[in-house]
């Protein structure tokens, strides 16, 4: 029972990091309409910033560096490329996503190269006893600040002017535009907002059990994606609810691996992705995304 | 302009209706079949109309094709030969993502597992099945399709990046299961390829083949293997294209409902494509499988399937030629670069330092995708296009209409 | 269909209707002009009624027009007569056959054709190309026939290939059969859409808004072709229109919607002047604002 118990809190733990990294997505989907396959890189750009810059600089401002560095990279792929995008047929700013995340990806991870880069974090490998549990203490903080962030973020999106333009233009961006709502900030904005997003998240994804960031961080980044997909790509409670059942369940199939041998070894990589294709069979828009209704 | 002939089986033309724009204009019949196939006339038949001109152009640059490509193995040595089938083979694969993602807009990540379900089966059934190598590579595109079948009512419920997200997954299953299932796939490592055996040639370096003075190992005896089978999905994609179901896919992909109300069964057509292009990316993963002789799980991995989008898109969305161009573009360039890396500043051995050819050949195409969409939409495919006929028929009609709706 | 006591749950219908969706489609019978008759179809969306309880019927070979204030719910209708939407309850029928639950290729195999408000073209295609999609119901050549170039897929395409030039010719757009649509002005592209419906040869035809968007020649032209068509071809025809002018002009009985619901119905004439129109349209009515009286 008791490991049943380490894994949950392990795996909503897990989980809410997915949930911040699915948020940026869900965020960048409902200010532009556009499904951004960047997202891997921009985690791996603001977990690189603080790798490197955290012996010169020390761990919390090199966090304030990466964060504003995985924001302005962000903000630059917006502004420089995905405006010019947006003009084509649908799917196209998709694919220009990729393409960027290609030239990202590849251009980081050559720079990370064979090295593994702690992030320095102050919590280290120290553990926590809550009752008959174990906990590391990275993701006891991970999930107080994860929750943090998407409560504050939640609370922004309803009460705060910035939110309601968010929201607007995620309804309808032409009457958004017509009622003074700027566009161009909003989606800016967006993708800055989702860019800090990751690079907290690249703290917590590279510190625990991972000693740190390595080339295989952007193959974990992307876990996140079936998170937003399975919630709702239009939905921000469904990003929360995603990330947590990703993290729950690679969690827990990690866990059980012995008992479930017969699976396979590394059945918690592909678990998530399971997961979300049997809720999309039931539900095509996820969770708690929104059925378009056919427009003729 | 001429009365169009009525065609045979019909009665003639009704009495004008006295309201009809210009008096005399044609009214309109019934429609039966005829009894009798109709004359075709150039403003009947067909898409195009017959030039003679144009064909003999076409018919002398088939032939210039044909001949440079009948005489590469005789040229060039084995580096380009490998290249080139390497090439082939990821063109064969781009021709069937176009089809899927490009001419009917379903956004797949999932392509490289159709092309590891292709190698890996061509494998297991040549070696563990016993199946005669030719039959055992029609067998493994078979699988592929099916295995594509198997999806297609997951595909066919999902749009967008739903769908791109949902055959991501394949990629993650597909690999958990390659990693695992080590009596079939040979875990971490592979498992050698058994080469191919047709009509008692048997395409390896042994036994001994000298045609023309020329030793005809491996890659020169799959080289003519390859430029058959890629000359063959290619001819089978543009026909699919150009005729009934090219149209059907293309209103899919821009209007999804009217096609519906057209008539089309958009669901059985989805499927369909989605069929139809894995077994594209099997017959992909067979070739390669033959060129490589030793499939291994990391390559049929994510990067892949980006590798193909890249290349579609470069090319040209639902174009064989563009899926073809983008395919030569981005599987030559890491060789080019490989082998000319001592003559280009940046490039070098992974590790040292520098710039790898694989990962500069990845930031350029990356780069190349980023610019393709936004400065040449269309891709190369559009860019020919516009330099040639199309373009003077479009200046013809935008000069004779007054105000030409906006373009999309 | 009502409910009535004893009958099964809403659940359980639904489901029955979800296979009948599938089911082979029923016919239309006789070979003439069919009679659409539509009775109490209502259409919700989350909670908001678009269609309440609407009922017509569209005489065989009569131009039938569709009018009403916006959102009326005259799209609406369209999408459930298509098989876009599916009705909460009330049925569709035409001649008859059901059309109540089917998909939409379906409704089109009965011969049911439609043009759309917002143009359904592909621009880069030839109108030769986007005329020929109309044929899809009435040819066969599949995925292999056509990737294999067979020679019933080439006989099938110049045998459609000709109707299709017919129907252009009659539709004047004959002369741009071979340019890209996107590059033709907008008159132009509504009668390619126009023509595209009659290549589906159907027997009840579904214009929505015909001619919004155009100046009052294009749209006497228009009107005329439409004449035509219901005269040289005997389809039933009905029509979405907000132009006045040419619902009078055109239309052998008229019905009225607002608000989801039939208000009015009956010859033009009697329309124009019932008092419960005239309010709905709050005094609109009488001017021609759309500028396209002869």
């Amino acid at each position: 029972m008791a490991v049943f118990l380490e894994l949950l809190v392990n795996g909503v733990s897990v989980g809410a990091v997915y949930a911040l990294i699915a948020l940026g997505f869900v965020v960048i989907f409902k200010a532009t309409e556009v499904v951004n396959f960047t997202h891997a890189s921009l985690l791996l750009a603001g977990g690189y910033v603080i790798a490197r810059l955290h012996p010169l600089i020390g761990f919390w401002a090199a966090l304030a560096a990466g964060v504003a560095a995985a924001a302005l990279v962000g903000a630059l792929v917006e502004f420089l490329i995905l405006r010019r995008a947006r003009a084509g047929s649908r799917g196209v700013p998709a694919i220009v996503t990729i393409g960027v995340d290609i030239l990202l990806t590849t251009e980081l991870t050559r720079q990370i190269g064979t090295e593994v880069l702690a992030l320095g974090d102050p919590w280290g490998d120290r553990v926590l006893r809550l009752g008959p549990i174990t906990v590391a203490e990275t993701r006891v903080v991970a999930l107080v600040v994860a929750a943090a962030l998407i409560v504050a973020f939640l609370l922004a999106f309803r009460f705060t002017g910035w939110g309601v333009a968010m929201r607007a233009t995620a309804e309808d961006a032409e009457t958004a535009a017509l009622m003074g709502v700027r566009l161009g900030r909003v989606s800016l904005s967006a993708w800055a907002v989702a860019g800090a997003l990751a690079a907290v998240a690249a703290v917590f994804l590279c510190v625990f059990p991972t000693p740190g960031l390595d080339r295989g961080t952007a193959a974990v980044a992307m876990k996140a994606f079936p998170a937003a997909i399975l919630g709702g790509l239009d939905s921000t409670t469904g990003a929360l609810a995603g990330g947590l059942i990703v993290g729950v369940t690679e969690t827990l199939m990690n866990g059980y691996q012995s008992e479930l041998a017969f699976l396979g070894r590394g059945i918690g990589d592909a678990a998530p992705f399971l997961v979300m294709i049997v809720i999309l069979l039931l539900r095509p828009s996820g969770l708690f995304g929104t059925k378009e209704p056919a427009r003729v | 302009m001429s009365e169009p002939t009525p065609a045979p089986g019909t009665a003639p033309a009704g009495t004008p209706s006295p309201d009809t724009r210009t008096a005399g204009a044609p009214a309109l019949t019934a429609f039966t079949v005829p009894t009798a196939p109709t004359v075709p006339t150039p403003a009947t038949s067909g898409r195009r109309a017959f030039r003679p001109l144009r064909a003999a152009l076409w018919a002398a640059a088939l032939a210039v094709a044909v001949a440079v490509a009948v005489a590469v193995p005789f040229y060039l040595e084995g580096f380009w030969l490998q290249a080139g089938l390497f090439a082939m083979s990821a063109a064969i694969g781009a021709i069937g993502i176009t089809l899927l993602t490009g001419a009917t807009g379903q956004l797949s990540l999932g392509h490289a597992f159709f092309l590891a379900v292709g190698a890996y089966s061509y494998v297991s059934l040549s070696s563990d099945a016993g199946l005669p190598t030719p039959l055992a590579a029609v067998a493994a595109v078979a699988v592929a399709g099916v295995s594509g079948g198997l999806f297609s009512p997951i595909a066919g419920r999902l749009r967008g990046a739903y769908l791109g997200i949902a055959t991501l997954g394949l990629i993650f299953a597909g690999q958990h299961i390659l990693f695992n299932a080590e009596p079939v796939t040979g875990g971490f490592n592979g498992r050698p390829v058994p080469p191919m055996e047709l009509f008692g040639l048997v395409f390896a370096d042994t036994p001994e083949l000298v045609v023309l003075n020329v030793p005809f190992g491996s890659l020169e005896r799959l080289w003519f293997l390859g430029i058959v089978l890629l000359a063959g999905a290619a001819a089978f994609a543009k026909g699919v294209l150009r005729g009934r179901p090219g149209l059907a896919m293309n209103t899919i992909r821009d209007h999804e409902i009217a096609a519906g109300v057209m008539g089309v069964p958009v669901a059985r057509y989805r499927a369909g494509v989605f069929v139809l292009s894995s077994m594209y990316g099997g017959l992909a993963g067979v070739l390669v499988a033959l060129v490589f002789q030793q499939v291994v799980p990391d390559y049929f991995g994510v990067l892949l399937s980006l590798d193909y989008l890249a290349m579609i898109v470069i090319g040209g969305l639902g174009s064989v030629a563009g899926a073809v161009a983008g395919a030569a573009f981005v599987s030559l360039l890491p060789q080019l670069l490989t082998r000319y890396s001592d003559a280009l500043p940046l490039v070098a051995e992974p590790g040292s330092g520098g710039v790898s050819p694989a990962e500069a050949a990845r930031i350029l195409y990356g780069a190349a995708v980023v610019a393709v969409v936004l400065f040449l939409p269309g891709g190369l495919a559009g860019l020919a296009t516009r330099l040639g006929r199309v373009r003077l028929k479009e200046l013809r009609w935008a000069k004779s209409a007054p105000a030409p709706a906006s373009r999309r | 269909m009502t409910h009535r006591l004893g009958e099964p749950p809403a659940q359980l219908t639904r489901r029955l209707r979800v296979l009948q969706r599938n089911q082979p489609v029923g016919t239309v019978d006789g070979d003439g002009p069919v009679e659409l008759v539509v009775s109490e179809v209502t259409v919700r969306f989350a909670g908001l009624i678009a269609l309440d309880a609407v009922s017509f019927t569209v005489a065989p070979g009569a131009v039938h027009a569709l009018i009403g204030p916006n959102g009326a719910g005259k799209s609406t209708c369209f999408n459930v007569l298509s098989g876009v939407y599916r009705a909460a309850s009330g049925s569709v029928r035409l001649g008859g056959a059901e059309l109540t639950s089917l998909r939409p290729h379906r409704v089109a195999a009965l011969g049911v054709a439609r043009t759309f408000q917002n143009i359904a073209l592909s621009p880069r295609l030839t109108v030769r190309d986007n005329l020929m999609l109309g044929r899809h119901r009435l040819t066969r050549a599949g995925l292999v026939s056509a990737g294999l170039r067979l020679p019933s897929a080439r006989r099938e395409a110049l045998r459609h290939g000709a109707r299709v030039a017919e129907i252009a010719e009659f539709t004047g757009v004959g002369d741009v059969l071979s340019a890209p649509v996107g590059l033709l002005p907008y008159g132009t592209q509504k009668r390619v859409e126009l023509a595209r419906a009659l290549c589906m040869e159907p027997r009840l035809l579904l214009l929505d808004e015909p001619v919004a968007g155009m100046n009052g020649g294009e749209r006497r032209e228009m009107t005329a072709l439409i004449r035509s068509v219901r005269d040289s071809l005997g389809i039933s025809i009905l029509l979405v229109e907000h132009d006045m002018g040419m619902v009078m002009r055109i239309a052998d009985a008229v019905t009225v919607l607002d608000f989801g619901r039939r208000i009015a119905d009956g010859p033009p004439e009697e329309v124009q002047r019932d008092p419960e129109v005239i309010r709905a349209y709050l005094g609109d009515f009488g001017d021609d604002h759309s500028g396209g009286e002869a």
